[in-house]
């Protein structure tokens, strides 16, 4: 950036109103506490042990690589969000931050977060952060989000790797607990996403972004909701079938489920005027609720001793 | 760019409210290299074992 000023005062001039909260507001602090909830998961649900302090170190780095990925997305999309509602108070489009100081901030947590997980733990949990953090800010952020209505689909890969990252810090491998978390949080996301897309299809026309609800239509994208809520409700079941998740956890597993197949089903059926509006909102807020549930009872399960075991039916 | 022009123009002067806000975004590095500074050595004495501080002087 120095060398566009010719002087001191100009770069001086130049230098954003930041604080350090709004450097944190760049990292998208409540995606990274999901991030940690998930990969903390996957550590705990993965065949096998790591010292304590190394666990709590590679999870700090997991969490700064999700955030620096985050950190990358706000800068390549400061221009969209400008635009709607919901992204306009973002530290890069209300002013309060430069674009290249988060450009800056984010490659250096990207590397930093890179190394330090490869020195703590893996070489294989440390290629497979930076494929996430690659994924999210490259293949989601700069290509898929503005140009196919399947963005959040695939692009919710890089939100469910983090179970992947965890079993790969302590085991040095990827096995079939993580494989299944995965696929958890990947059914997850086109729901989750979607009936808040329902809500804000304005936002992202004016945006210029192809969400479903703008390209195929809102009843299309109903059925969708209801079609990847059918599927993932059952796969959320695997974990207490295959001998990671206890009595507990099929339990809310199976209640939690249904409740969002629910709530999809009342997405699909209520198409005008306020009712749907409401039906979105409680769909998306009960779907943050539902994931956080899951991981939570089977990491209370796994490392609190509370699992009440049941006999694996698969694996 | 030459010296010369460098010289010829004077920094901007700094407010109170500018000074606050670099000062506390100082402290906030200050704090993140400190707490780096930690990190490695608690990361080091697990990886190495305790046993990297057992040694003559």
């Amino acid at each position: 950036m120095s060398a566009a000023f010719e002087t001191r005062s100009e770069a001086v001039m130049a230098a954003s109103p930041g604080e350090a909260r709004d450097f944190f507001a760049l990292l998208k602090p409540r995606v990274m506490s999901l991030v940690i909830m998930t990969a903390l998961t996957g550590m705990a649900t993965a065949p096998g042990s790591v010292h304590p302090v190394l666990a709590a170190a590679a999870l700090l780095a997991i969490a700064v690589g999700a955030g620096a990925s985050g950190c990358l997305n706000m800068w390549y999309d400061a221009d969209i969000d400008l635009l709607m509602s919901r992204t306009a108070k973002r530290p890069i489009p209300a002013g309060r931050i430069l674009p290249s100081e988060a450009l800056a901030f984010g490659l250096t947590l990207s590397v930093g977060s890179v190394l330090v997980l490869g020195l703590v733990a893996n070489l294989l949990a440390a290629a497979m952060l930076a494929f996430t953090i690659f994924f999210y800010a490259v293949v989601y952020s700069m290509w898929l989000k503005r140009w196919t209505p399947q963005n959040i689909v695939i692009g919710g890969a890089a939100g469910a790797f983090p179970p992947m990252i965890g079993e790969a810090v302590v085991t040095g491998q990827f096995g079939w607990h993580s494989l299944v978390l995965f696929a958890i949080i990947f059914l997850w996301t086109p729901p989750h996403f979607w009936a808040l897309a329902l809500v804000k299809s304005a936002d992202y026309a004016r945006a210029g972004i192809p969400m479903m609800p703008n390209v195929a239509g809102p009843e299309a994208t109903r059925r969708q909701i209801v079609l990847y809520s059918l599927i993932m409700a059952p796969v959320a079941v695997l974990p207490a079938l295959m001998g990671f998740g206890g009595l507990l956890y099929l339990v809310v597993s199976v209640t939690t489920g249904l409740a969002m197949i629910g709530l999809s089903i009342r997405v699909w059926r209520r198409t005008e005027g306020q009712p749907a509006v409401k039906a979105a909102y409680s769909l998306f807020g009960f779907s943050i609720l539902y994931l956080f549930l899951l991981f939570a009872v089977l990491l209370a399960e796994n490392s609190l001793g509370l699992m009440w075991a049941l006999p694996k039916v698969i694996g | 760019m030459s010296e010369n022009r460098k010289q010829e123009v004077a920094p901007a002067p700094f407010s109170p409210e500018d000074m606050a806000r670099r000062r506390r975004r100082s402290i906030a590095l200050a704090l993140v290299l400190g707490g780096l500074v930690i990190f490695f050595f608690v990361v080091t004495l697990v990886k190495t074992g305790p046993a990297i501080l057992n040694r003559p002087l």
